[in-house]
């Protein structure tokens, strides 16, 4: 769920530009030190960002009857760690606008704010907690990506309530109708997408248990050990 | 059946293919903040209209992908501007006051801001607008990361075609118990299959000398001074109809 071009108001629309902005510099400065340092991540970031797009275009079978589509940015945040995600979720939200017409170019800003930040901040932190108190991968994967997708939910439902206070209620009030409206189809979408990255990172410990590794989200296991 | 997406599609066969993207970017952009700032009655509804008479009319873009793209962005502005003007007055629901005129406004300017916005991706292909990046000084390293991330997309969504309909040919998604576990299936696989390609990509390139990325000659799009002229005089009338009006 984006923000549509034109939907927000021009001073809410820079301002959430100006808000995203440092967080998508410094991710952008990650994946510059990543490619000076090791010119092949070049093709492995610009794959990442090819999956997260495509994760999108996922339809998974919701609850409510309707199919509704992951975010993707949760198992990226996981996978890569949120700043390189910042830069990566930006490019994906204006391959989104340009090729699909989701989102917009002047709420680019607080659709990267809610999707490129909040939501793959919220998902790492959510899963380095679980991990911390003993959570295995899976159950840590599970929380990273529905609370990633619920954060970004929440993040655009506060950006809206922001830029059309209730006319009685105000801000607060706002907030409650926005939040209602899109819980419909976003809280039977966090937990259906913290199933399937379940069910993606049980195949991946399975097919592709060495890149894990090396992403240091599995205790490396010596070769002789794997048989 | 063509593995790519409507709006890249109408991009690559659209007339105005050849024109230089940041003449494209000029104008769209232009038509963007006039969607913006100028009232909704009559500013976003001339926008709107210039828009889509550009991309139906001299750029021959498909009514029907100009259509069908702009269904998504309907669904969220109907929502969103109801629910903004909705009022939660003491437990009960209704209408707040100049609730027809502020939806009519929300409603106004996102799709007139959509439109522009559409004229411009189905007009210039995502690979043309890269280039305008760069000399908008972001970093050669993220432009090239975009632009890899551009050419796989198709590669990938096209991985996910074919593995899906495999699935549902084997019953993959006769229950939703099944659905999930296919989508998981899925997923992981285009994950993998994402990495392997770029592995391989990397490796070959790699034995081909490649260094310092991926250079490829840009294609020559001259920009048009009739094309900037039209466009100039077009946003300046549009700005002082939707200003004095």
């Amino acid at each position: 769920m984006h923000i549509a071009e034109g939907f927000l108001p021009a001073p809410h629309a820079i301002g959430w530009t100006v808000a995203a902005a440092p967080f998508v510099v410094h991710g952008a400065r990650a994946v510059v030190k990543e490619v000076r340092e090791h010119p092949e991540s070049t093709l492995l970031l610009g794959a990442a960002g090819a999956f997260t797009f495509v994760l999108s275009a996922i339809k998974l079978p919701s609850i409510t009857g309707s199919s509704s589509h992951p975010t993707g940015t949760g198992a990226g945040a996981v996978l890569f760690r949120p700043p390189v995600m910042a830069l990566l979720g930006t490019v994906v939200l204006l391959f989104q606008a340009l090729l699909l017409a989701h989102g917009g170019l002047t709420t680019l800003g607080a659709n990267a704010f809610a999707f490129a930040v909040v939501g793959p901040w919220a998902g790492y932190g959510a899963y380095r907690l679980a991990r911390a108190l003993g959570a295995g991968l899976l159950p840590g994967v599970f929380v990273a990506l529905a609370l990633a997708d619920l954060a970004t939910y929440v993040t655009t439902s506060l950006q809206l309530a922001l830029a059309f206070p209730d006319a009685a209620g105000g801000f607060a009030g706002a907030v409650v109708k926005f939040l209602g409206v899109f819980a419909l189809t976003q809280v039977p979408l966090a937990l259906a997408e913290g199933l399937l990255g379940v069910l993606l990172f049980r195949v991946l410990t399975t097919s592709a248990r060495p890149e894990l590794e090396r992403l240091g989200l599995l205790p490396a296991v010596p070769a002789e050990e794997r048989g | 059946m063509s593995a790519g997406l409507a709006v890249d599609d109408a991009a690559w066969a659209s007339a105005w293919r050849t024109r230089a993207p940041l003449d494209k970017l000029l104008l769209c952009g232009g038509l963007v903040v006039c969607a913006l700032v100028l009232p909704a009655w009559p500013g976003s509804v001339l926008v709107a209209l210039t828009a889509v008479a550009l991309a139906l009319g001299p750029a021959r873009v498909p009514a029907r992908t100009f259509g069908r793209a702009v269904r998504w962005p309907l669904a969220f502005v109907a929502t969103g501007a109801l629910t903004a003007v909705v009022s939660v007055d003491g437990g009960g629901l209704g209408w707040a006051p100049d609730a027809a005129a502020r939806a009519g406004d929300l409603v106004g300017h996102s799709v007139a801001g959509g439109a522009a916005v559409l004229l411009l991706a189905t007009t210039t292909p995502v690979s043309d607008l890269l280039p305008v990046l760069r000399r908008l000084r972001v970093p050669a390293a993220v432009v090239e990361v975009a632009s890899v991330t551009y050419r796989l997309l198709f590669v990938l969504l096209d991985s996910l075609r074919t593995i899906r309909e495999a699935q549902a040919n084997r019953m993959g998604y006769s229950s939703v118990r099944r659905s999930y576990r296919s989508s998981g299936a899925l997923a992981a696989a285009v994950l993998t299959r994402s990495f392997d390609r770029a592995r391989r990509m990397q490796e070959g390139l790699a034995g081909r000398g490649m260094e310092t990325g991926l250079r490829v000659l840009p294609e020559a799009l001259p920009s048009s001074p009739a094309f900037l002229a039209a466009s100039a005089a077009g946003l300046a009338t549009l700005l002082t109809v939707g200003l004095v009006a």
